[in-house]
C-alpha cells in the first residue's frame, strides 16, 4: 500500500535536465533519505512523486498503482514543505483540519458540504464536526502542540510551525510522507530534537517516509536507507553503515563524511591475498578490499587512523611517520592535520582526559589499520 | 497482468481528459472570451469600419450568412478614402494638430513646473513635506470636468478673478475661461502630480556617487545640480513627460467644457461625430488615430523606463545628503504652496458656489444657502444610487477578472493575458466608447444603450489598475502555500477559493476601491454611453453644467469629491503604500 517505486524518472525543463533517469525502490514503512548537494534534483524528484511536476518520462508507483496521471490532490502524499507553507489566514487548528475539511467537502450531503465550505471560508460561520475535532486534537497532541490549537500560525516559533506542518500532513493519514529539507530552517539544537521527534513518529506510525536533505549527518542518523544523488542521478543506495564503510565512489565517500582520499596503484598481493597499494614510492599500504583494478582510489576515514603513543607498538605493516601541522580541539574529539610526504592526512581522535595534545612540528607514528583502508 | 491493464489504461485516459479539462481551464477560457468580446473585437471592428465607412458586424457574420454577405461586400469596398481627409488638411487634420499641440505644451509645462518641486521633495529638507505631499494628490482626485467648471467660476466673464482684475483698473479678462490657454492651465495644474512622483523617484535614484565626486572636485552646489543631477534624472523626466502627454491627449473632461467653438480637439471632434451625427467613418478614424497616438507614446514611455525601476521608493538611499540651506528650502516651500494654491482656489470656487444663492460679477456671492444640496438629495437621489450601482457592478466584474488574470499570469506565466489586460491603458475613454457603440448596436449582441455595456466598459477601462493591485498581492503569495492545499486534497479551484482568495483580499480591496473611485469620476464613457434611466452623478453634473444649472452642478460635484476622498483614504489605509 505505502511502498513507492520510481522507475527511470526523467525530468527535462526548457534549458536543463533536472533528472536523468532516477530509480528508487522504497518498501512500505521505510524511512528513506535523499541526500545530495544543492541542485542535484532532490526537490524535483520529490515534487514528481507528490504530483506537482509532470515527469518527462518514467513511471511512479505508489502502492502498486501507477500514479503518473493521478492529479496531485488525489495521491494522498502528505508533504512537509521546507518553508512549512502554513496557511497564514488560519489558526493552528484550522491548518491541521484543512485536509479533513476538504475530504468532507467532496463527500456527504449537499447541506453538509455547504457547512464545510462555510467553515473553510471563516471559522465564525460553522463549527467543526466532533470527528474533526478529535482527529486534529490527537494529531496536535502527537506533536506536543495540543495547548496551541487556537494560536495564529504567525505567533509560533519556527520549531512549533514545523510541528504544525507535520501534524497537518499526518492527520490525513497519507500513504507516503514527503519531507523536503524540513529542518533546514531551524537552529542546530532544535534540529536535533526535531530529528528525534520525526524519527519517533515515523517508527510509531510505520509510515513510508521520504526525507530530502543535503546534510549527511541528518540522513545518516535518521534514515533506514539513503540514496545519494548527483546531477540528476542516484549514485548509490544503501544503508547508512554500508554507505559510510564502503562508498561506491569518491563523491559518495566525500559526501557522507570527511575522508582522506589518495590515488594509488595495486602492486601485488601479500600472503593472505590482500592487495598492497603504492601511494608514493615510500608509502605502501595493505588493504583488505579485494579488487581487480590496478589504479584505485584509497579512502581512509579520519577516525579510522590511530596515532601511536610513545612506546606502544602494533603488529602491522601500515605504520608511517608523519608531521603534525595543526591540532584542533573540537570538544569530544581532537583533529590533527598531518603531513605525510607532502600529502595531507586528517586524523580524528577521541579526546581522553589527562593527555596532552601533540604540538605543531611533532613527529608521530600513525597506524592505518588494514580494514579501514578502503579501495574504490 | 498486462492484459488486464490495457482496457483500464484506456478508460483512465478518457477520465484524465475530463480531469485535466477542469474548472480552472474553463475559467481561463472565459477570461479570454471576455477580453476577446469586450476589448479585441470592438477595437478590431473600429479598425475595419475606418476603412469601409459603414458598420461591420463581425459577430453577426458568424451567425447569419446574409449579414456575412453584406459585410464582405462592404469590406471589398474598403478604401483609404476616409483617411485622406485626415492628411488632406480637413477638420480632422486640425483636430489632431491641436490635440498634439495641447498635449506637447502641457507635458513641457508640467515638467518645468515639477523640476523644482521634485528637487524639493527628493533632495531638500523642505518643511511640511508630508502635508504638502498629501496636498499634491488632491488635484488627481478631482474629475477634470469639475476642475473645468471651477475654472469658469474663476475666469468666466463674471468670474471672481476677472472681477478683481477689472477692479484693479485693467480692461477685459485676465484669462478667458473658454480658450486653449485655460485648457492648458487646467491640465497643467491638475495633472502635474502624475509626473511629480516619478520625477521625485528619478531624483532620488540618480547616482549619488557621481555628485559627490563632482562636489569633491570643487564644483559649487548649483553647478552640480545643473550639470550632474539633472542629466542623470533625464530618463525619468522624459518618461514622466510622455505619461503626461498620454493623459492630456486623452483627457475629455476639460476640452468638452472649455473648448471654444473655433477650437477643434480630437476627443471633442470624435464625441460630436458619434453622438451628434452618427458618422461611423469619421468616429472610427478618429478612434484609430487616438489609440495609435496613445499607443506610440505609451510604448515610448515603457521603452525608456525599461530596466529602470522607478517604482520602488524604499527609503532614502544611504549617504544621501539633503540640501538644508534655509534660503533654498524656504523659497521652495513658497513655490510649492503657490503651485498648490491654484487647484485649491479652483476647488474652493466650486465649494463656495455650491453654497451660493447667486454669484454674479462680484468677488463673493450674494448669500449662502444649503438649498442646492437639498435639491441634489431630493431630485438626484436616483443618480447617486445609479453611480453606486454602476460602480459596484464594474467593481465586481473587474474583481473577478483581475483575480483570475493575476493568478494565471503569476502562476501559469500566461503572458498573453498580461498583454491583453494592459491594452485598455492605451485606449482613451472616448475611443473605447465609440468602439463599443459601433460593435454592439446590432444583433446578436445588441447591448448599446444598456447599463450592462456601460458597466463592462467601466470594468475594462479600469482593469489595469485592478490587476496591478491584485497582481502585487498574488506575487507575494508563495506558490507552495497553494501546493500545500492541493497536497492536502483540494483541487486547484478549491485551493484558489479557500487559500489564495483570502490571502489576496488586501490587494483586491485596495484595487476595488480604486476602481470604484475612478468609475464614479469617469466622464468620457459616461457621457457617451450612459442610458437615460441609468444616469450617474457625473452625467448629472455634466448635463447641469451644459444646461447652466451651475449651483446644483457644484453641489453634486462636491458630493463626488467628498466620496472620492473618503474612498481614496480608505484605499491608502489598506495598501499602506503612501510615498512618505
Ligand atoms: N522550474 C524549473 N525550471 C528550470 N529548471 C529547474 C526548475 N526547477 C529546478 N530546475 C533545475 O533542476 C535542477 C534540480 O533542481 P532541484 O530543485 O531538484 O535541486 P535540489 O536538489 O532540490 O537542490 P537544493 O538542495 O538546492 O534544494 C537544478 O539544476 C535546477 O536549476
Ligand atoms: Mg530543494
Amino acid at each position: 500500500m505505502g511502498s513507492v517505486k520510481v522507475q527511470n524518472l526523467v525530468k527535462k525543463y526548457d534549458k536543463a535536465t533536472a533528472l536523468k533517469g532516477v530509480d528508487l525502490d522504497i518498501k512500505e514503512g521505510e524511512f528513506y533519505a535523499l541526500l545530495g548537494p544543492s541542485g542535484c534534483g532532490k526537490t524535483t524528484t520529490m515534487r514528481c512523486i507528490a504530483g506537482f511536476e509532470k515527469p518527462t518520462s518514467g513511471e511512479i508507483l505508489i502502492g502498486d498503482k501507477v500514479v503518473n496521471n493521478v492529479p496531485a490532490n488525489r495521491r494522498n502524499c502528505g508533504m512537509v514543505f521546507q518553508s512549512y507553507a502554513l496557511f497564514p489566514h488560519y489558526n493552528v487548528f484550522e491548518n491541521v483540519a484543512y485536509s479533513l475539511n476538504i475530504r468532507d467537502l467532496y463527500s456527504g450531503s449537499m447541506g453538509q458540504r455547504a457547512k464545510t465550505f462555510a467553515r473553510l471560508m471563516s471559522r465564525r460561520l460553522s463549527k467543526p464536526t466532533k470527528e474533526i475535532q478529535r482527529k486534529v486534537h490527537d494529531a496536535l497532541e502527537y506533536v506536543e502542540l495540543g495547548h496551541l490549537a487556537e494560536r495564529g500560525v504567525n505567533e509560533l516559533s519556527g520549531g512549533q510551525q514545523q510541528r504544525v506542518a507535520l501534524a497537518r500532513a499526518l492527520v490525513m493519514e497519507p500513504s507516503v510522507l514527503l519531507m523536503d529539507e524540513p529542518l533546514s530552517n531551524l537552529d542546530k539544537k532544535l534540529r536535533n530534537t526535531m530529528r528525534t521527534t520525526i524519527r519517533r513518529i515515523q517508527q510509531d506510525l510505520k509510515i513510508t517516509t521520504i526525507f530530502v536533505t543535503h546534510d549527511q549527518e541528518e540522513a545518516m542518523s535518521m534514515a533506514d536507507h539513503v540514496a545519494v544523488m548527483r546531477d540528476g542521478e542516484i549514485v548509490q543506495m544503501a544503508t547508512p553503515t554500508e554507505l559510510y564503510s564502503s562508498p561506491k565512489d569518491p563523491f559518495v565517500a566525500d559526501f557522507v563524511g570527511s575522508s582522506n582520499i589518495y590515488e594509488g596503484q595495486v602492486m601485488e598481493t601479500n600472503a593472505q591475498g590482500n592487495p598492497i597499494v603504492k601511494i608514493t614510492d615510500n608509502i605502501h599500504l595493505v588493504s583488505d578490499t579485494r579488487t581487480d583494478k590496478k589504479d584505485v582510489k584509497v579512502l581512509v576515514r579520519p577516525e579510522g587512523i590511530e596515532i601511536l603513543r610513545k612506546g606502544s607498538t602494533v603488529k602491522s605493516e601500515n605504520v608511517v611517520e608523519a608531521k603534525v601541522k595543526i591540532s584542533t580541539y573540537l570538544g569530544p574529539t581532537i583533529r590533527y592535520d598531518l603531513e605525510l610526504e607532502g600529502m595531507d592526512v586528517m586524523v580524528e581522535e577521541e579526546f581522553q582526559p589527562n593527555t596532552t595534545l601533540y604540538a605543531e612540528g611533532d613527529t608521530v607514528s600513525v597506524h592505518l589499520p588494514m580494514e579501514r583502508v578502503v579501495l574504490i | 497482468m498486462s492484459n488486464e491493464n490495457k482496457p483500464k489504461g484506456q478508460n483512465s485516459k478518457l477520465g484524465d481528459w475530463f480531469r485535466t479539462f477542469d474548472s480552472l481551464k474553463i475559467m481561463k477560457w472565459s477570461v479570454y472570451l471576455f477580453f476577446f468580446l469586450f476589448l479585441v473585437l470592438p477595437l478590431f471592428s473600429v479598425f475595419l469600419v475606418s476603412f469601409t465607412g459603414q458598420p461591420v458586424n463581425i459577430l453577426g457574420s458568424l451567425v447569419n450568412p446574409d449579414i456575412m454577405a453584406t459585410n464582405i461586400e462592404r469590406l471589398s469596398n474598403a478604401s483609404l478614402e476616409h483617411y485622406q481627409s485626415l492628411l488632406g488638411g480637413g477638420t480632422y487634420f486640425y483636430a489632431l494638430r491641436n490635440s498634439l499641440g495641447l498635449a506637447i505644451s502641457v507635458s513641457i509645462l508640467v515638467i518645468l513646473l515639477c523640476l523644482p518641486l521634485a528637487y524639493a521633495f527628493a533632495r531638500t529638507t523642505m518643511p511640511f513635506k508630508k502635508t504638502l505631499a498629501a496636498l499634491c494628490t488632491i488635484p488627481l482626485i478631482v474629475p477634470t470636468f469639475i476642475s473645468a467648471a471651477g475654472f469658469i467660476i474663476m475666469f468666466g466673464r463674471t468670474g471672481w478673478v476677472n472681477t478683481i482684475y477689472q477692479s484693479l483698473g485693467f480692461d477685459g479678462l485676465l484669462i478667458n475661461a473658454y480658450s486653449m490657454t485655460s485648457i492648458v492651465l487646467i491640465q497643467v495644474f491638475f495633472f502635474f502630480p502624475f509626473a511629480l512622483w516619478p520625477m521625485v523617484a528619478a531624483f532620488k535614484i540618480a547616482d549619488m556617487s557621481l555628485e559627490e565626486a563632482s562636489n569633491n572636485m570643487g564644483s559649487k552646489n548649483w553647478t552640480t545640480m545643473f550639470f550632474v543631477t539633472f542629466p542623470l534624472a533625464i530618463p525619468g523626466i522624459i518618461s514622466a513627460a510622455l505619461l503626461i502627454f498620454t493623459v492630456s491627449f486623452s483627457d475629455f473632461g476639460t476640452p468638452i467644457i472649455l473648448a471654444p467653438d473655433g477650437l477643434n480637439l480630437i476627443v471633442v471632434e470624435a464625441y460630436r461625430e458619434i453622438s451628434g451625427f452618427f458618422n461611423w467613418a469619421g468616429a472610427s478614424i478618429l478612434t484609430i488615430v487616438m489609440v495609435a497616438v496613445a499607443a506610440i507614446f505609451f510604448w515610448l514611455q515603457r521603452y525608456i523606463t525599461k530596466n529602470k525601476d522607478y517604482g520602488t521608493l524604499s527609503g532614502k538611499p544611504k549617504g544621501m545628503r539633503l540640501n538644508d540651506s534655509k534660503w533654498v528650502t524656504r523659497s521652495l516651500l513658497v513655490y510649492t504652496c503657490l503651485i498648490l494654491l491654484i487647484p485649491m482656489f479652483v476647488l474652493l470656487s466650486v465649494l463656495v458656489q455650491s453654497f451660493a444663492t447667486t454669484w454674479g460679477a462680484d468677488f463673493l456671492p450674494r448669500g449662502f444657502t444649503i438649498a442646492h444640496y437639498a435639491t441634489v438629495f431630493t431630485r438626484s437621489g436616483d443618480n447617486i444610487m445609479n453611480s453606486l450601482l454602476l460602480a459596484g457592478g464594474a467593481l465586481l466584474i473587474s474583481m473577478i477578472v483581475a483575480t483570475l488574470v493575476s493568478y494565471f499570469v503569476v502562476r501559469e506565466k500566461t503572458s498573453k493575458l498580461d498583454f491583453m489586460s494592459s491594452i485598455p491603458l492605451i485606449v482613451p475613454g472616448i475611443a473605447l466608447g465609440i468602439a463599443y457603440i459601433q460593435t454592439f448596436n446590432t444583433a446578436p449582441l445588441q447591448l448599446t444603450g444598456t447599463a450592462f455595456l456601460l458597466i463592462v466598459a467601466y470594468a475594462i477601462r479600469r482593469m489595469p489598475y485592478m490587476i496591478r493591485s491584485t497582481m502585487g498581492t498574488m506575487m507575494a503569495i508563495k506558490s507552495d502555500i497553494e501546493e500545500a492545499a492541493v497536497n492536502l486534497g483540494a483541487s486547484k479551484l478549491v485551493a484558489i477559493i479557500t487559500v489564495v482568495g483570502p490571502l489576496m483580499l488586501p490587494g483586491i480591496a485596495a484595487g476595488s476601491i480604486l476602481v470604484f473611485v475612478t468609475v464614479i469620476k469617469e466622464t468620457s464613457i459616461t457621457v457617451l454611453m450612459a442610458p437615460a434611466d441609468w444616469a450617474p452623478m457625473s452625467l448629472m453634473v455634466f448635463q447641469n453644467l451644459l444646461r447652466g444649472e451651475v449651483y446644483t452642478a457644484s453641489a453634486m460635484a462636491m458630493l463626488i469629491i467628498v466620496l472620492v476622498i473618503i474612498l481614496q483614504t480608505l484605499a491608502n489605509k489598506i495598501t499602506k503604500n503612501s510615498l512618505y
